[in-house]
């Protein structure tokens, strides 16, 4: 396993394309030298980190914080194991492998990654699964993982792929084009402005006006969908398995969302 | 005396060399507030680029609402001129159109030009009571805010909601329109709101016409917009800190950064009024103030108050603009901005550590 252990983050620092792969064919003096830095100093990967290489597919960030951007954007395969929180653009982009945080995330975990599984033992902040400014699309096809609470905008303008999350808070799956969010409880006005894709929480906020009931369902999907989860996240496999009232929406759009809730 | 170094009055050029001095050293300078002509915000993009300073309008959180909206989807928008000469239906959303000035032209005459000239001008409200002096018709507002009720009323233009509901007559107005104007501001509907509008929009110009017309900040916050469009083809939420323009609107808001301990330098830039915020107190800055009272950072220089002291290109709000503004009140001495930041800029001539090898190279967020 090759680490990188954090010595310093004087300031924000981006490690887009820090994947196994990318470092499996660098000496560590190599990547000593890959700049990391946003600033006018122009930091490098060994101003920052002290650098142990093997040239294995797994990577170990250690130290980790919030100052940290673009960790594991861009990952196709392997797996990266971080200790501590992370910056904004989790995993951007990747399209396979598996990323773990142990921490909490900063904004927009997710965003565009069209593959592979993301998992955030803490928070995240706003717009996990979300598109950045002027994006197309959020979460496009990946697994992300929240143990934690999610900020406002979960998911925002999602277009596939599965979210995970203990709670969310407003705007939950707001813009969605498509794909599934699971929550225990989410905040008000879910569903703002999607199109399809589906909500599903045991609890929630207000709900807007063009959102409407269409009564009790018993789907086999969402069974499904539940033996799918059980080994992914059993409280989320649970939830699918209960009775569930959908309404539908939001019809100030295309209108073909919807959100399961637990019936009582 | 119109320049100061912690507190005490200073000559300008002593105030000058303390602020070059004060940038020099700094590794992640912001460059915030930008309320100024465009010659200063221009000169403002020139420094930021020359320190790898990043850049945050004061009217930052309002104006992105908006470009949120406009590159999300795009928007279809029109000039307060342009309504005022085509519309035959403008509805006011919200409560800051009835304090923007904009309306009471609006309610005087009908449209004259256009498809819709000749007919009667209908003012409309939703979202706000409006005001009692202007003839118009007010729409209940929901309990659940504006950008919900703008949701519905999308739904109920687009035939997605049926039967009666109390926007129905609005929604029928506005498809019956044959020129339709919606006023609003983006602070007051978020960015979520203004989408939603934008769709609105778009959804009513499949069988007539209907525009936008935002209203814009007082902070020089749609000017910035441009100078930043045309300097790096980009919002103004930019930072140079790489040698090229990132544009980042949550890394490089000043606000969130200086909470975050990422600013080890600033300058604040308001020859016109902005609020000034607290940080300028507390992390090493240089103030360049329309109306200084010296104490609002390390270092305080007076400049000439832009369109007042000496002609400058300003935002022209009524043609949605920007527009040169004749001096009110001529100084000969007006010490302007633009002229500040360019021998700041002078002074502080070494290149960045890394300097740009392709400065048209851009990296969007």
């Amino acid at each position: 396993m090759s680490t990188l252990t954090l010595r310093q983050a004087p300031e924000r620092l981006d490690l887009a394309g820090l994947t196994p792969a990318a470092l499996a064919g660098l000496s560590e003096a190599e990547a000593a030298r890959l700049g990391v830095g946003t600033g006018r100093r122009g930091l490098t990967l060994g101003d920052c980190f002290t650098i142990a290489l093997d040239g294995s597919d797994e990577l170990r960030i250690v130290g980790a914080t919030d100052r940290l951007d673009r960790v594991g954007a861009g990952l196709s395969r392997g797996r990266i194991v971080v200790e501590g929180d992370v910056g904004q653009h989790l995993g951007a982009g990747m399209t396979g492998g598996t990323l773990t945080v142990s921490g909490s995330a900063g904004p927009f975990a997710g965003t565009a990654a069209k593959g592979g599984t993301i998992r955030i033992a803490g928070d995240a902040a706003e717009s996990a699964g979300g598109a950045v400014h002027g994006a197309e699309v959020g979460l496009d096809g990946a697994t992300l993982v929240i143990g934690g609470r999610a900020a406002e905008r979960l998911g925002d303008r999602m277009r596939g792929g599965l979210i995970l999350a203990k709670a969310a808070g407003a705007h939950t799956g707001s813009r969605m084009i498509a794909g599934t969010i699971v929550a225990e409880e989410i905040g008000d006005h879910p569903g703002y402005g999607m199109r399809r894709g589906t909500l599903v929480a045991a609890r929630h906020g207000a709900l807007l006006p063009t959102f409407v009931e269409t009564g009790r369902q018993d789907l086999v999907v969402l069974k499904l969908l539940a033996t799918s989860l059980k080994d992914l996240a059993p409280e989320a496999a649970a939830l699918l398995r209960a009775p569930m009232r959908r309404y539908g929406g939001d019809l100030a759009t295309l209108g073909k969302g919807e959100l399961f809730t637990r019936v009582g | 005396m119109t320049a100061w170094i912690d507190g005490q009055a200073v000559e300008r050029d002593e105030a000058v060399a303390a602020a070059a001095a004060l940038l020099a050293g700094a590794h992640s300078p912001v460059i915030a507030g930008l309320c100024a002509e465009a010659a200063a915000v221009q000169a403002a993009f020139d420094l930021a680029r020359a320190i790898g300073a990043s850049l945050d309008p004061a009217s930052g959180a309002a104006l992105y609402a908006d470009l949120g909206a406009l590159a999300a989807g795009g928007a279809m928008a029109t000039t307060p001129a342009e309504a005022r000469g085509r519309a035959d239906l403008v509805l006011a959303l919200g409560a800051a159109p009835w304090t923007s000035g904009l309306l009471p032209d609006l309610a005087v005459d009908g449209p004259v030009r256009g498809r819709a000239a000749g007919r009667p001008r209908t003012l409309l409200a939703l979202g706000a009571p409006g005001d009692g002096a202007l003839q118009h018709v007010a729409y209940p507002a929901g309990e659940s805010g504006l950008p919900a009720d703008i949701g519905l009323l999308r739904g109920l233009v687009a035939g997605r909601i049926a039967g009666p509901h109390p926007l129905a007559d609005l929604a029928t107005r506005l498809r019956d329109a044959l020129y339709g104007v919606i006023v609003y501001d983006p602070a007051e509907t978020g960015a979520l709101g203004a989408e939603m509008l934008n769709g609105l929009v778009k959804d009513l110009n499949e069988t007539t016409r209907c525009f936008a017309l935002p209203l814009g900040d007082s902070h020089q916050g749609r000017a910035v917009a441009q100078v930043a469009a045309w300097s790096t083809g980009q919002g103004p939420r930019v930072g140079f800190g790489r040698g090229f323009p990132e544009h980042d609107p949550w890394r490089f808001d000043a606000a969130r950064q200086v909470e975050a301990g990422e600013v080890d330098a600033a300058l604040w830039l308001a020859p016109l009024p902005a609020a000034l915020p607290s940080w300028t107190r507390t992390v090493p800055t240089v103030a360049l103030l329309g109306a200084p009272k010296g104490d609002e950072a390390q270092v305080v220089i007076g400049v000439g108050v832009p369109g007042e002291a000496f002609g400058a290109a300003l935002w022209h709000p009524r043609r949605a603009a920007i527009a040169w503004h004749e001096a009110t009140a001529p100084q000969s001495e007006a010490h302007p901005a633009a002229a500040i930041l360019a021998d700041l800029q002078a002074r502080l001539s070494s290149p960045a550590k890394h300097p740009a090898k392709n400065p048209e190279r851009s990296a969007s967020c």
